[in-house]
């Protein structure tokens, strides 16, 4: 089988997770101008639950409705008792990434004290194995492969053609202006928050699913590559974190056929690097860096 | 009260708090004396509790632990407990630097050392060795093997050895192709230079030799390259978590190929990751470790194992480094230094440093102990003695380095099982 047509589809796998959670990540920002670095934990979080759900007996669907379900309630719950309380305080951009800083060391080490520094993998029938033109996937693969294609659907559907998502754009775009437009931005924010902590937690269970065996750091050592898919793409804007992740899982994958495997992040990297040179707003054009943080 | 008796008791309180400070400094000079008053003899636990090597450091409480149990049940050193104190290095020289230095300016009581491991042992051994402390390193970085640090002792032996002994036991199996994968870290990429020399050495062909880039989310690209160069064995050192993501993917992908690793194999945080990845039969059908042999009998190993069993409240199911040659060396460690300070009659760490030799090495006339409290004993009644640990007779070179044979080993329905060894003369054969 041809190198690079597998790697191809290995690189397909890895976007699918990180356009997941690299989307789930940017609309949360795009609408609140928050930059939550407790993302990935919270994904770790997630997988735990998924672990326990699939100890109990559980599926695979179930593992992931139970991830999904925790990551949007644990998100919603951080925003309205942590962050919340310190924008209305009138916290600034800088001082709210230190406080996601610190939640995410709180949830590191609380989940590390809970589960142990060891290894948890999810008790999970072992998948079969397809191959699609000259790409080889697991039944389990395809799964994260279908959920990505969905999700993006469901966000794309949700910020084209329902009210929710015009009033999310516009609360983005810009929130004063929203409100005294009649939009209730709270509720948008709440919902927005919800939705991003859905994807995230399905993000988690995705990773859990496809590096087997996970510890209470696996979704912080993953949140580079997802901020990098949602920078190369433009900060806030999920059809850019959506271009992002295939570039970021693209290129890592095909630079360790071409290549070697110890360039694998350097070429995506670098990628990263090169295209803010060009273009340092991202590959889509808007940045929310005037905006203030909103909650 | 009068404004008098005030400033009488602030200067009585002002007295009483530098009294205070001073006994506290008082301890801090590098260990106390045979005559001083009984406090805690601190034995830094400085290993990795988190990260990538997170598995190291229980390890290494494993063999503290047992060790400090059996020095304070036969009354201590000058009657001085001895207490196990983890210091979390993260396996980064960042970090460990740092941590030292803390380590050293804050434990007035700091009697010596477990560590540092390979990750962060080139940045703190010069520090540590600067401020005159004991320490029984566990790494195998091939710079120690002829180092000048006097404070520096490693019972363990050197990746160098390691890859022979992988070699080695390869040409037994039978197999003439095979694959590296190792880590990118420093400490499974000193692996790779000796193994690669040795197993050219025995006429095998290294078709692949690949640097990992640690806790990737997938490692399936690196998989089929290494396939395409159609190995018969695949020689490792990487971390539990890449380990289970990268021989899952191969199961997956065409299944497994047999693999032979070093004794990180063997430990129970890589079993667990890698059993949950790829399922019990298949770890026990192709994963084999090896590791130093450690005897698993004999009286110094039943004291061991005793202690260690008996210290369930402080090692979570301690059954688990009954047979770990690192455990074991980690308590032969403590014991030396205990020794090693009742040979000295100091627990001043650079005065019992120097008889460290004195209290293993063989020699006419000397009485072999096999515990603490036997050679407690006999130290007491003027006797030379020299102390045969858990892992067998020690034997310090000039560079202080003591390693011997090694054993093959896999995972069967939970338990290590001992299939072979490589034995040191074989070892001295090929490092020539």
């Amino acid at each position: 089988m041809n190198i690079y047509v597998l790697s191809l589809g290995f690189g397909l796998i890895t976007a699918s997770i990180l356009a997941i959670a690299s989307v789930g990540f940017t609309l949360q920002f795009g609408v609140t101008n928050i930059l939550n670095l407790a993302y990935g934990d919270v994904m770790t979080g997630c997988a735990f639950v998924a672990y326990l759900v699939t100890r109990a007996g559980g599926s695979l669907p179930e593992a992931l409705i139970a991830g999904a379900g925790t990551g949007a309630l644990a998100s919603y719950g951080l925003n309205r008792f942590v962050y919340t309380p310190f924008v209305r305080r009138g916290t600034r951009m800088f001082g709210m990434i230190i406080v996601t800083i610190s939640v995410s060391l709180a949830l590191q080490n609380g989940l590390q004290a809970i589960f142990k520094a060891t290894f948890f993998s999810l008790a999970l029938p072992r998948p079969s194995s397809y191959t699609f033109a000259g790409m080889i996937f697991t039944s389990q693969q395809l799964v994260i492969m279908g959920l990505a294609v969905a999700a993006m659907l469901l966000v794309h559907s949700l910020l084209s053609w329902t009210k929710l998502g015009r009033a999310m754009r516009a609360t983005a775009a810009d929130p004063e202006l929203a409100r005294s437009c009649g939009i209730a931005t709270d509720r948008v924010i709440d919902l927005a928050w919800l939705l991003s902590g859905a994807l995230c937690g399905t993000a988690g269970v995705a990773l859990a699913l496809n590096v087997t065996s996970f510890t209470s750091t696996a979704g912080g050592q993953f949140l580079i590559p997802i901020i990098a898919a949602a920078v190369l793409g433009g900060v806030g804007q999920p059809y850019g974190a959506m271009i992002g992740a295939v570039v970021i899982g693209l290129s890592a994958e095909l630079s360790a056929a071409v290549i070697s495997p110890s360039y694998k992040e350097v070429v995506a990297f670098l990628i990263l690097i090169v295209v803010l040179l060009i273009r340092p707003q991202g590959i889509f054009a808007e940045v929310a860096t005037q905006k203030e943080v909103v909650a | 009260m009068s404004q008098q008796k005030l400033i009488k008791m602030r200067r009585a309180t002002s007295l009483a708090l530098a009294c205070g400070l001073a006994a506290g400094a008082a301890t801090m000079t590098g260990g106390a004396e045979a005559s001083a008053a009984p406090s805690t003899i601190v034995i830094g636990n400085f290993n990795p509790f988190s990260g990538a090597d997170a598995s190291f450091g229980p390890e290494m409480v494993a063999g503290c632990q047992p060790a400090a149990r059996l020095i304070n049940a036969a009354g201590g050193v000058f009657q001085h407990k001895f207490s196990c104190v983890e210091f979390d290095t993260r396996g980064d020289p960042a970090d460990a630097v740092p941590a030292a230095n803390k380590m050293i300016a804050t434990n007035s009581s700091l009697g010596g050392i477990l560590g540092p491991s390979a990750d962060e042992a080139l940045a703190t051994v010069p520090i540590l060795n600067q401020a005159k402390v004991p320490m029984f390193v566990d790494t195998g970085q091939a710079f120690f093997d002829k180092s000048s640090y006097k404070y520096m002792w490693r019972l363990t032996p050197g990746d160098d050895v390691k890859g022979y002994a992988l070699a080695l036991w390869a040409k037994k199996m039978g197999y003439t192709h095979a694959a590296a994968i190792f880590g990118n870290d420093a400490g499974s990429q000193s692996d790779v230079p000796t193994l690669v020399r040795a197993w050219k050495k025995l006429g095998g062909k290294m078709v692949d030799n690949v640097k990992l880039a640690l806790d990737q989310s997938s490692y399936r690209t690196e998989i089929e390259q290494m396939l395409a160069s159609k190995p018969q064995v695949i020689f490792t050192e990487i971390d539990p978590q890449t380990a289970g993501t990268f021989l899952s993917e191969l199961q997956q992908l065409h299944g497994l190929i047999p693999v032979l690793g070093t004794e990180i194999t063997l430990q129970s945080p890589w079993l667990k990751a890698v059993t949950g990845a790829i399922g019990k039969k298949d770890m026990t059908k192709y994963v084999t470790g090896l590791q130093p042999y450690a005897p698993t009998s004999g009286a110094s190993w039943t004291t061991y194992n005793g202690a260690l069993l008996a210290s369930a409240s402080q090692v979570p199911q301690p059954a688990q480094w009954s047979a770990d040659p690192y455990s074991m060396t980690y308590y032969d460690g403590v014991t030396i230094m205990a020794l090693a300070m009742l040979a000295a009659k100091s627990t001043d760490r650079a005065t019992y440093n120097k008889l460290m030799t004195a209290v293993t090495e063989p020699g006419a006339g000397k009485t072999v102990v096999h515990s603490f409290a036997e050679g407690k004993a006999a130290l007491a009644k003027g006797k030379k003695i020299q102390f045969v640990g858990a892992g067998g007779p020690i034997a310090f070179n000039k560079w202080h380095n003591s390693s011997g044979a090694f054993e093959a080993a896999q995972q069967v329905n939970g338990n290590v099982k001992i299939v072979g060894e490589v034995t040191a003369k074989q070892i001295a054969a090929l490092s020539k």
